[in-house]
């Protein structure tokens, strides 16, 4: 049964990652993205790794998509103004995705806690992955500390804007005022 | 309850990364209380720092270390390498000092960025690991897109910046996509126990997923290389960042590149290597004749010496399909002198370029052999070094790269070597009839040459005439590194 719950989850993870691609509305595109990420934290889950599918919910799913959302929010690229109803075909494949990765997720912890199913398999204990990750990849753990760093001093650096610069170039600044009175109406 | 014990680690493989990024971070540091006026000591104390790496990394020569459980090794072959982005890196510092004063952009943040992309190059070359090398790779990456786009208040140098992040962002998923098929077929990371697997297999290319986890690597390497058909960010990047930082760009990553491919090809795939081989010839003709057949028709000599570069690493990948220790010595000792060269020829370009407008023509040269004979006879030897002409050290790593060639009966590839060798030589020897036969249509009296200048130029011209009377002194280092990996 795994075995076809895994293929299921790893379909939805598919067809949520094609939809985010070909989807042109930003915000649906990320929607999509989060299912997809919500059914591979799943399958970390089918594979014995809780704390991989927490993360994986905690910081793909939640942290780093709510930041994207809230970048398209403030370059005002998802036109809200349009989106107070939107259509059942907007929303429904959406719901339904999501729908499969919590119905597997729900049939995945029935099965483990019921007094029915054997035990297969020891799920990996928060200890022994930081075992793993502090002893065997300690080089690589530094490592990408390090460049977290720099990328954070890259980022500053080139987000900075210099005293004497005059801000926005102010061709783009019409571009977008244009742009948002035509839709508006 | 069983505390988890750190365990003791040998840090003495490492020791030069550590050093350098100690020294990254303290300049960073160091960078906040120095007034703007006076960033160039930043560099200055940079450039010590890179000379007291290298003499770290020359002190473990010879020695044998695996550290980290297998993550990271110091041999003769990653100390050969480090050397190589040693030398890049302090060639490119004494360079930068010049070049960011005059466009107005010498901001500390600069060396710092250079020193951390060394650290990622270094553990390219020294990783063992998948991880490693994975990780190395992108520390070089995510410092090189800033550095490309370094110049921010201008334009081409944005462009620069952000097409390098978008593409080399796609080219690492192939790379990492590649990694994690390995890792699925194989069932490890460690580069040792891939090649144990492979080498239990009785026809390890039937492994489709290997199969497919090691053509994807090779792609993503590729990209980083600049090789052809992954080749078309390269003009568009090289042009736009500050020219400094595109000296750097094509002699140390690409040297990283070819590293960190090197080790995983001869070590992890080294019973694929009939299949592999196939795959270097074609993307070595192609690479070669695309890069050469492009750089005919520049006018920008910036796109020209990029579109060279993809050239050079066509030249590179003929070792590649070698295989042999010929040919991959070959490769060590074409990147130390293509460094030199190319690092030497941008130099020039530097000193060239006016204030506001650093992108130079070839036409620019016109009379500058006769304005300033001392800097056009440095600009000839690199120019006839990079056309693979005797005596200089592009001749000898061409001839170790062909040579490597033919000795594994590929003649063919090598013909095409040279034939496209030869169509190389008119693009360098265009700017030298520019140089030398043309009326000046300039005074070239904004020219300065400044001390760390002159001294990198110094250390190019030496560098480039050394290796091509005298190739044993280096060689024989790159042999021996070559055997022990």
């Amino acid at each position: 049964m795994e075995q076809i719950i895994f293929y299921i989850l790893a379909a939805v993870a598919v067809i949520g990652t094609v939809l985010a691609i070909s989807e042109k509305h930003p915000v649906h595109a990320i929607l999509y993205l989060v299912t997809s990420l919500f059914a591979v934290a799943v399958v970390f889950y089918l594979l014995m790794a809780p704390l991989v599918a927490v993360f994986e919910v905690i910081l793909y799913a939640g942290a780093i998509m709510v930041l994207f959302l809230f970048v398209i929010m403030m370059l005002d690229l998802g036109h809200p103004e349009k989106g107070f109803s939107p259509h059942w075909r907007e929303w429904l494949p959406a719901l339904l995705l999501s729908l499969v990765s919590i119905a597997s997720l729900v049939m995945v912890i029935v099965s483990r806690h019921s007094q029915l199913a054997v035990p297969a398999a020891q799920s990996i204990p928060i200890r022994e992955v930081s075992r793993r990750l502090f002893q065997g990849h300690g080089v690589a753990v530094e490592l990408i500390s390090l460049q977290l760093l720099f990328a954070l001093v890259g980022a500053l650096y080139l987000g900075k804007q210099q005293a004497s610069s005059p801000g926005l170039p102010p061709s783009s600044a019409p571009e977008r005022v244009s742009g948002s009175e035509e839709k508006s109406p | 309850m069983d505390m988890i014990t750190i365990p003791a680690v040998n840090m003495t493989p490492i020791m030069p990364e550590i050093f350098l990024s100690v020294l990254a971070m303290a300049l960073l540091l160091i960078n906040v209380f120095v007034p703007s006026g006076q960033k160039s000591y930043i560099g200055y104390i940079s450039f010590i720092g890179v000379i007291a790496a290298a003499v770290l990394v020359g002190t473990g020569w010879g020695m044998h270390v695996e550290s980290f459980n297998g993550a990271v090794v110091q041999d003769n072959f990653a100390s050969f390498f480090k050397m190589i982005f040693l030398l890049a890196a302090g060639l490119a510092i004494l360079i930068s000092d010049q070049y960011m004063v005059r466009e107005e952009c010498n901001h500390g943040e600069l060396y710092p960025l250079i020193l951390f992309t060394v650290v990622g190059m270094m553990l390219m070359a020294a990783g063992t690991d998948l991880m490693t090398i994975f990780l190395g790779l992108e520390v070089m990456s995510v410092s090189l897109y800033v550095l490309a786009g370094f110049n921010r208040e201008n334009r081409k140098s944005n462009e620069a910046g952000l097409k390098y992040f978008l593409l080399g962002a796609f080219s690492t998923g192939f790379l990492l996509y590649g990694m994690a098929l390995t890792y699925g077929a194989t069932g490890s990371t460690r580069i040792a126990d891939i090649a144990t697997f492979a080498a239990q297999q009785s026809l390890p290319s039937s492994n489709v997923m290997l199969l497919a986890g090691m053509l994807l690597m090779i792609t993503g390497f590729a990209f980083k290389v600049a090789a052809a058909p992954f080749h078309m960010w390269t003009p568009d990047v090289y042009e736009g960042a500050p020219t400094p930082m595109t000296a750097f760009m094509s002699a140390g990553p690409k040297a990283a590149g070819f590293a960190a491919a090197l080790r995983i090809l001869l070590v992890s795939f080294s019973t694929m290597q009939a299949d592999w081989s196939q795959l270097f010839w074609v993307l070595a003709v192609l690479t070669m004749t695309v890069g050469n057949i492009t750089a005919l028709r520049q006018d920008n000599i910036k796109r020209m010496l990029a579109y060279s570069s993809i050239a050079h690493a066509g030249y590179c990948l003929v070792g590649f399909t070698a295989g042999n220790p010929t040919g991959t010595a070959g490769i060590m000792f074409y990147m130390l002198s293509y460094t030199f060269m190319n690092i030497g020829a941008f130099a020039i370009i530097v000193l060239v370029g006016k204030k506001g407008e650093p992108n130079g023509n070839v036409m620019d040269f016109a009379g500058f052999g006769f304005k300033h004979p001392a800097l056009a006879v440095a600009m000839s030897i690199f120019l006839f070094s990079l056309a693979g002409m005797p005596p200089t050290a592009g001749f000898i790593g061409k001839f170790y790269l062909f040579s490597g060639a033919i000795q594994k009966g590929y003649i063919w590839l090598a013909v095409i070597g040279v034939l496209n060798s030869a169509a190389s030589v008119y693009y360098y020897l265009r700017v030298m009839v520019y140089m030398y036969m043309k009326e000046p249509t300039e005074e070239f009296d904004w020219l300065q040459v400044s001390a760390p200048i002159a001294l990198s130029l110094l250390i190019s011209v030496t560098g480039t005439l050394v290796l091509g009377v005298v190739p044993s002194i280096v060689l024989q280092y790159a042999q021996e590194a070559i055997k022990l990996i």
